[in-house]
């Protein structure tokens, strides 16, 4: 996979040439700009000239049928795919410009995958994963129980933080991932499918995780559920067949669609948008 | 009563599969039985433990001078070849282009076919002559290790290839280096299997007697090897050796025993390989 990763670094990184923090960017610059973005994988094009632009906070709800392109959007904007084209400025600089590298970027925008992945180790373990040096994992218990706290976890683990993290349930796992992503202090989240074949006990957690996380940083979630989606309010983007159909503010996309493919799919949950 | 076709062609395939699987199966377990029956009138504690240093060729003592040099032997040169090996799969999962990728595959696959004594020969050349080792311990693990690479390195890939893809996604999605994936994912979770194939290129290298006949091993004399530029005496070379006194019996027990030795040996290595799969299975 990291071969794959640095197989795709096609155009190259030029570091130094611009910095997130640079005096020289936009004092008004969004957290997130997406201009013209286009991937294609194997032949295929996955996303079309896409464009928008993340508000300082809140939750940015990202639907579309499978297979639209909504997980590969996530993957762009975290640098893990990294061959598209068009432009993605983070604080008003362009990612491929970004100081250190990928890695850093991955650092300041953070990606949740639709399954917990748990590594082989304590939950503490896990959650001090992302941070560099040894020195600093293992002074990081302030860090940690902050972390879990806002996963809203904490109650949970705080009587077994050296128990392996394989031994709990998939929704505690889910919760631990988000833990993990927010010690490493990032200032956009991404989620894909968090609550995707969870209880509902464990996803009415993460949905209020996510609304507390929403109050200081902005969020990306990928979802399928359109309830869902307008508990979480915020923004609202349809996406299919790798193309913006239609944005806006949730209540009103969903309450008065625009585009007539946005309508079929809020009534019938298909999409012909060719 | 009419037999159905389907089950008609069905006993007569499987009764092929099966005329076919019997003595692929129990030929190499006849020639086993046989190797101990015929060991068995000098199997003992005190011949695998027994050591002079010259009497007889070893032919009237016990074998450990033997057994140590094979156990040496096999150890130093996946010692020797392990770094390497590692080193050659990490470039090959975490850096290399499809198409090194390819080319580094077709290599270690065609110098896994290249006959061990070709290694032997160019050992002998290089390291013996040309270096000035001459027969040596080190000149003998240096062409086993040649000789087990590509093994060791087509295994230590499949136990990195084991490792979930979404294990290394996650690493790379919290910002983690390359460098920091393969130290702090990779290899733990693949230590386990890394080390499944070390065992299993031990067992190979216990089994090769072309490459370390001009390189490393002795008729006899030697027990302990006073340095790595000393030679030894080995189990394979051993059987060798007394298996050309085709005409005395005692002899030919003897090399039977050296023979169940090197046989469990193999095998010891082979079932601990095993019993460290099923724990990294858990």
């Amino acid at each position: 996979m990291v071969a794959d990763l640095k197989r795709k670094r096609i155009v190259p990184l030029q570091q130094g040439v611009a910095l997130p923090s640079s005096p020289l960017k936009p004092l008004s610059a969004p957290p997130l700009q997406v201009e013209q973005l286009t991937l294609q994988l194997g032949g295929q094009s996955v996303l079309q000239a896409l464009s928008f632009t993340l508000p300082t906070q809140g939750i940015t709800s990202l639907i579309g049928p499978s297979g639209a392109g909504k997980s590969s959007l996530l993957r762009c904007l975290n640098g893990l795919e990294n061959h598209w084209r068009g432009s993605i400025l983070v604080d008003g600089a362009n990612v491929r410009h970004w100081r250190g590298g990928w890695d850093q970027l991955r650092r300041h925008i953070g990606l949740i995958a639709q399954k917990p992945v748990v590594f082989n180790a304590s939950i503490r373990a896990n959650v001090a994963f992302g941070l560099q040096g040894w020195r600093t994992r293992r002074r990081a218990e302030a860090l940690i129980e902050q972390s879990l706290h806002q996963a809203a976890l904490w109650d949970e683990v705080k009587e077994r933080l050296d128990a392996p993290a394989t031994t709990l349930s998939v929704g505690q796992q889910q919760r631990l991932c988000i833990a993990r992503a927010l010690a490493i202090k990032p200032k956009i989240l991404l989620l894909d499918e968090p609550t995707a074949s969870l209880d509902p006990r464990s996803k009415q957690l993460i949905e209020q995780t996510m609304l507390q996380l929403a109050e200081t940083m902005p969020l990306i979630c990928v979802t399928h559920d359109l309830e869902q989606a307008r508990r979480l309010n915020g923004q609202f983007i349809f996406i299919c067949d790798g193309r913006v159909i239609e944005q806006g503010a949730c209540e009103q996309v969903l309450d008065q669609p625009q585009a007539i493919e946005t309508r079929e799919f809020l009534r019938w949950n298909v999409c012909d948008c060719d | 009563m009419r037999l159905r076709l389907p089950l008609d062609q069905n006993f007569f395939g499987k009764g092929l599969v099966v005329l076919l699987a019997v003595p692929a199966l129990l030929l190499p377990t006849l020639v086993l039985c046989y190797i101990f029956w015929q060991a068995a009138p000098v199997l003992s504690w005190g011949f695998v433990v027994g050591a002079t240093e010259s009497a007889g060729f070893g032919m009237a003592d016990g074998i450990f001078p033997q057994l140590l040099g094979s156990l040496l032997l096999a150890v130093m040169a996946c010692v020797i070849a392990a770094p390497f090996a590692l080193s050659t799969a990490l470039y090959y999962r975490a850096y290399a282009s499809h198409r090194q990728q390819r080319l580094l595959m077709v290599m270690f696959n065609m110098l896994q076919g290249v006959p061990p004594i070709v290694f032997g020969l160019c050992g002998l050349v290089v390291l013996v002559n040309l270096f000035s080792w001459g027969v040596s311990l080190l000149s003998g693990a240096v062409v086993l290790a040649i000789v087990v690479l590509p093994l060791l390195v087509l295994n230590t890939l499949a136990a990195l290839e084991r490792i979930p893809q979404q294990y290394s996604e996650a690493g790379a999605a919290l910002g983690l280096s390359t460098g920091a994936i393969i130290w702090r994912l990779w290899l733990p979770e693949s230590g386990i299997n890394i080390m499944t194939g070390l065992l299993l290129a031990m067992a190979r290298a216990l089994s090769e007697t072309a490459p370390i006949m001009f390189t490393a091993t002795v008729f006899s004399g030697v027990v302990w090897p006073d340095s790595i530029f000393s030679p030894v005496t080995t189990l394979q070379t051993h059987i060798f050796y007394l298996a050309q006194e085709g005409n005395d019996a005692q002899v030919t027990t003897i090399a039977w025993g050296s023979a169940a030795v090197l046989v469990l040996l193999v095998a010891a290595f082979g079932l601990l390989s095993r019993m460290l799969q099923k724990i990294g299975a858990h």
